[in-house]
């Protein structure tokens, strides 16, 4: 019989990429907008962008983590469809934004 | 010597498009003997994408400032005021989705069809996505060239 539905940190870490494309996306907006939130981003390791790369990373990871923490405690799968749905909207909405941003905005 | 740097970046931004297209095409043809094939190459993808970020995030914290001075006086700015400035972040998220290949490439495929669409969709957005990043990286090159072209000898 086949199997349909995906590993607990399949849809864990789906989740976290999708929420992390977007934030990505929401911090660069932040970054270029706020000159303070550049300089801190500066601050804590020399450069803006290293700070932007490891913040994400930490978050991806610590979401995607905690997310399967809770999956395994609730015993929720989420449907095949829907989690392509949300990798897929979140990546390509997370790009979308920076290339419109850059375009149209800064 | 330190232009061996951004050639690894290439390559190690090319063998992650390889190793991606691999596991679509693998994919699209999974059963139990190429199972470790796709889990491996799915590895290899993440590997590749960690070497690349890593190699070319020490040019562009080192040495980019030098290269985007040139581009900025020279006729083509837009290779760093939108080119560079879009690359440098929509990779964050490409590491990130190439990150997640191997997880989505644990299941058994063979078995889970509906997993293997997943990896499909990861594998071939792996694809789109680095492939615009090699683009942006030749016309930031490109904006560099032109940069050192058009200075007055």
């Amino acid at each position: 019989m086949e199997n349909r539905s995906f590993s607990k940190s399949t849809s864990s870490f789906g989740i976290s990429l999708a929420v992390c494309a977007v934030l990505n996306a929401a911090l660069v907006i932040a970054k270029e907008s706020s000159k303070i939130v550049a300089d801190r981003m500066q601050k804590i390791t020399g450069h803006h962008w290293t700070t932007h790369v490891l913040f994400m990373v930490a978050v991806f990871v610590a979401l995607g983590w905690s997310l399967n923490r809770k999956n395994n405690q609730t015993d929720s799968v989420t449907s095949s469809t829907t989690l392509i749905r949300i990798v897929v909207g979140g990546v390509v909405g997370g790009i979308v934004i920076i290339f419109g941003f850059y375009l149209f905005a800064d | 010597m330190i232009e061996t740097i951004l050639m690894a970046h290439v390559i190690f931004g090319s063998g992650c498009i390889l190793s991606a297209l691999w596991v679509l095409v693998d994919t699209l043809n999974a059963t139990e003997a190429n199972a470790w094939r796709i889990k491996w190459m799915s590895r290899a993808t993440a590997l590749c994408m960690w070497l690349a970020v890593l190699v070319g995030g020490y040019w562009y914290v080192v040495f980019y400032h030098a290269d985007k001075a040139i581009i900025l006086q020279g006729p083509w700015p837009f290779a760093h005021n939108y080119f560079m400035e879009t690359k440098e972040h929509f990779v964050i998220t490409l590491l990130l989705l190439a990150s997640y290949l191997p997880i989505a490439a644990s299941t058994n495929l063979a078995a889970n069809k509906e997993a293997a669409r997943l990896v499909l969709w990861v594998a071939g957005m792996v694809v789109v996505v680095a492939l615009m990043a090699e683009g942006h990286g030749a016309i930031i090159s490109a904006g560099v060239k032109v940069g050192l072209l058009a200075k007055p000898h």
